[in-house]
């Protein structure tokens, strides 16, 4: 691009070229953070799930805490591969995810304290607390995206976390049918919108 | 009495990358470069000229041993584009 005078018309058809073409390239893999952690979840719940089912051993569930292995593991992922370009829609949906992970982070540290102070402490609301959390992140992300399905995706989610809830209520035993409610629970808010997030943005491109 | 445009923004790569960051939160200059097809020196004379005014914030890091040059809208940025959008109007509705 060369200096060059401009008239007027000009000068509005480059602000708005330029403002098109950002916005363009704004999508290329935007489901496959969704991706990551739909299928690695999904598969953690399953190979929990048989590990306890086959072993008969409860104490396999401390597996489920490799998730803050794999978050940290997906923050260095993150900072190697710098991008180009940040919108707006990438900083809101950032800012809404650390809210999330810092929930995450602060439940376990009030459960870890508890368990430290009465001496045991069952982890196994983090199950449905941890459905509540994401798919609350899920359905932020959609409406800031405006997407239906990823808004609406985290339901089925919510329905597992709400029997959950309910069953302590009910004084019923948590069975590990539960973990595997919970991959379902990931395969439907995040694997299946990761998919339709990245064949929308390739039909774009 | 019609406005008179702010020279600063009246060039054809200065606005060019106004608008760029008009449109997103912060874009390094690899992304500039491409969006603008300019050449590496003639842009980061044009992203100084910015700076100076105030237009535009630029942040200069390494990742890993690579040198990277972040740009963000200023506020004053985001006025004096508001302004420059607003004269245009007047000139083209001749008001």
């Amino acid at each position: 691009m060369e200096e060059k005078k401009l008239s007027e018309q000009e000068s509005l058809e480059l602000i708005s070229q330029m403002i098109r073409s950002t916005r363009k390239n704004m999508e290329v893999g935007s489901g496959n953070q969704f991706l990551y952690w739909g299928y690695f979840t999904a598969a953690l719940s399953v190979l929990l799930f048989l590990l306890v089912y086959y072993t008969g051993d409860a104490r396999w569930s401390i597996g489920w805490f490799s998730m803050f292995l794999f978050w940290g593991f997906m923050l260095r992922m993150q900072r190697k591969e710098t991008s180009s370009v940040i919108t707006y829609t990438d900083r809101a949906i950032l800012q809404v995810w650390k809210v999330i992970g810092s929930l995450f982070v602060l439940t376990v540290v009030i459960m870890s304290l508890l368990a430290f102070h009465y001496g045991g402490v069952n982890f196994s609301l983090m199950l449905p607390l941890s459905l509540l959390y994401s798919g609350i992140g899920v359905s932020i992300t959609g409406i800031i995206i405006r997407s239906r399905l990823v808004m609406w995706s985290p339901l089925v989610g919510f329905c597992f976390a709400i029997y959950m809830l309910m069953a302590y209520t009910l004084h019923q035993a948590v069975t590990i049918d539960w973990y595997l409610y919970f991959g379902l629970s990931f395969v439907v808010m995040m694997v299946l919108p990761g998919h339709y997030l990245n064949r929308k943005a390739r039909n774009v491109c | 009495m019609l406005k008179e445009l702010n020279p600063l923004l009246h060039s054809q790569l200065r606005l060019a990358v106004m608008s760029i960051l008009l449109s997103v939160d912060e874009a390094d200059f690899v992304y500039l470069k491409e969006q603008t097809n300019a050449t590496a020196g003639n842009l980061s004379v044009q992203l100084d000229k910015l700076s100076e005014a105030g237009y535009i914030e630029v942040e200069k890091s390494f990742v890993g041993k690579k040198p990277r040059t972040v740009c963000r809208m200023t506020s004053t940025g985001r006025e004096a584009m508001a302004e420059y959008v607003e004269a245009l109007r007047g000139y083209l509705t001749g008001i």
